[in-house]
């Protein structure tokens, strides 16, 4: 039994014919090519997946995709600028050190976006709370807390958050 | 099987998603009903399904093998089961995820307990789909939000096509993943009275790592005497340490027959340690949690009575 959902991703509206078991993260990866989500755990727990569901981080590799429809779905490609320029989260974690394998940065990505949506001057506690769900095994998470907060700094002086979202 | 895009998928091998290889997904119907006549209509007709809401932990048992409904039911967008009302009473619809609980700021007031519980579920990837109804209905033995709807005298409302009842939480859970709910019926909403005036409540949870299931969960609400001993109601509910969601009827009425001192959280804390029924798993051995029980409810009674004393 296929069912058709039709839901915007990152700029546009897309349409897709899926199973009822499908899960988002194959959709976005095997039917959008959007291989920046990435599959850990699979079981919801390292928030590798993470992506925005209505400005909201959920776990792709747990989330029914039927369950997108009429909703605005946002990936890390949908961050990315005009001329695929950086979106300054991006950039703040490649200047500070949030990057190392790189695996859990396009979820940590929009976790930490996510929270900026919301408060744009986050404590560090509020960082950590925001990103508790986003498991990291290289960077001890310092150089991430490190990161997310510049990033607030650029984005209150005007940077660009990025695009899509 | 050709996708969209001209990849070709190998067919899935036969049993796939039977074995519990969590890379496999296993293959099940789902149906996403607008209304809740339709979800009961769908729950009789179609063999061997499940309802769903937010489906954080079932659909996580699924991957892995450990259940496999062939078909799942949505109640996530039921219009029945969303949205807050604060009236004289409460009224939370079942489909509400712990996020849309903890941005309403009305309700967080009136129910700090329930807050305080809502806020340690999980991480935000949980919380922004986890529901409260889905919460309860899982049934198991840690769910954060049960032992703090315990305290608060919380109603359930299920309903099914023939009717519509109303169940005491206390009286909600039957064994760990069982529920008094018959099979067409859902739980619609939770309904809670105004809290007294005088009252408090307070939920303490001890985990391994800040973000865990609990090892051992408490949940209180006194209201106590101007005097800042005698009390003139108490409930008190622990997690994780009995195959249900438990409330300790003994301590509640050694608290309202004796009030409250050092002596009587003492003897509380004894009586706790009798009541549960923990058991050793891979999070930590029976006694631990019996201890940590203990200590997570002497400090709650006084973190309570010293706020009154305050």
């Amino acid at each position: 039994m296929k069912t058709e959902v039709s839901f915007t991703l990152n700029a546009g509206v897309v349409v897709a014919e899926l199973a009822g078991h499908e899960l988002l993260i194959d959709l976005l990866r095997d039917r959008f090519g959007l291989t920046g989500t990435k599959e850990g755990c699979g079981q919801g727990e390292c928030g590798a997946c993470t992506v925005l569901v209505d400005g909201r981080a959920v776990n792709s590799c747990i989330y029914p995709a039927l369950e997108v429809e009429g909703r605005q779905v946002v990936t890390i490609e949908g961050l990315l600028g005009p001329g695929n320029d950086l979106a300054a989260i991006q950039r703040a974690f490649v200047e500070h050190g949030g990057i190392q394998c790189g695996f859990c940065s396009p979820g940590m990505i929009l976790s930490a976006r996510a929270l900026l949506d919301r408060i744009a001057d986050p404590s560090e506690e509020q960082i950590r709370e925001a990103l508790v769900g986003n498991l990291c095994r290289c960077t001890g998470y310092v150089q991430i807390v490190e990161s997310v907060r510049k990033a607030a700094e650029a984005m209150r002086s005007g940077g660009s958050g990025g695009g899509g979202a | 099987m050709t996708e969209p895009g001209g990849t070709q998928r190998p067919p899935a091998p036969a049993g796939c998603g039977e074995k519990g290889d969590p890379r496999l997904a296993p293959r099940y119907d789902y149906h996403r009903p607008r209304t809740l006549d339709e979800a009961w209509s769908l729950r009789s007709s179609v063999e061997g399904s499940r309802y769903v809401c937010g489906g954080t932990d079932l659909i996580v048992r699924m991957r892995s093998g450990r259940e496999s409904p062939r078909a799942l039911i949505s109640l996530r967008s039921l219009p029945e089961l969303t949205g807050i009302s604060m009236g004289e009473a409460t009224e939370i619809g079942a489909a509400t995820t712990f996020t849309d609980l903890l941005e309403h700021p009305a309700l967080c007031a009136r129910y700090p307990v329930l807050a305080q519980a809502a806020r340690r579920i999980g991480c935000p990837q949980i919380r922004n789909v986890a529901t409260i109804g889905g919460n309860l209905c899982n049934a198991i033995p840690c769910a954060d939000s049960a032992t703090a709807l315990i305290v608060l005298d919380a109603t359930l409302r299920a309903r099914s096509p023939r009717r519509k009842r109303d169940i005491p939480v206390a009286e909600f859970f039957l064994g760990p993943r069982q529920t008094c709910l018959r099979a067409e019926e859902v739980l619609t909403s939770i309904l809670l009275r105004p809290p007294a005036p005088t009252g408090a409540g307070i939920f303490l949870k001890a985990t391994r790592v800040y973000r865990d299931l609990a090892l051992a969960s408490v949940a209180v609400f006194l209201e106590i005497g101007p005097d800042g001993r005698s009390c003139r109601k108490a409930r008190v509910a622990a997690g994780s340490v009995s195959p249900v969601p438990l409330r300790l009827r003994s301590v509640e009425s050694l608290f309202e027959s004796e009030g409250i001192s050092p002596e009587t959280v003492s003897r509380a804390k004894g009586m706790a340690r009798e009541a549960i029924v923990p058991i050793s798993d891979v999070r930590a051995s029976a006694d631990y949690r019996r201890h940590l029980t203990g200590v997570l409810l002497g400090r709650a009674v006084e973190t309570l009575a010293n706020r009154e004393r305050a």
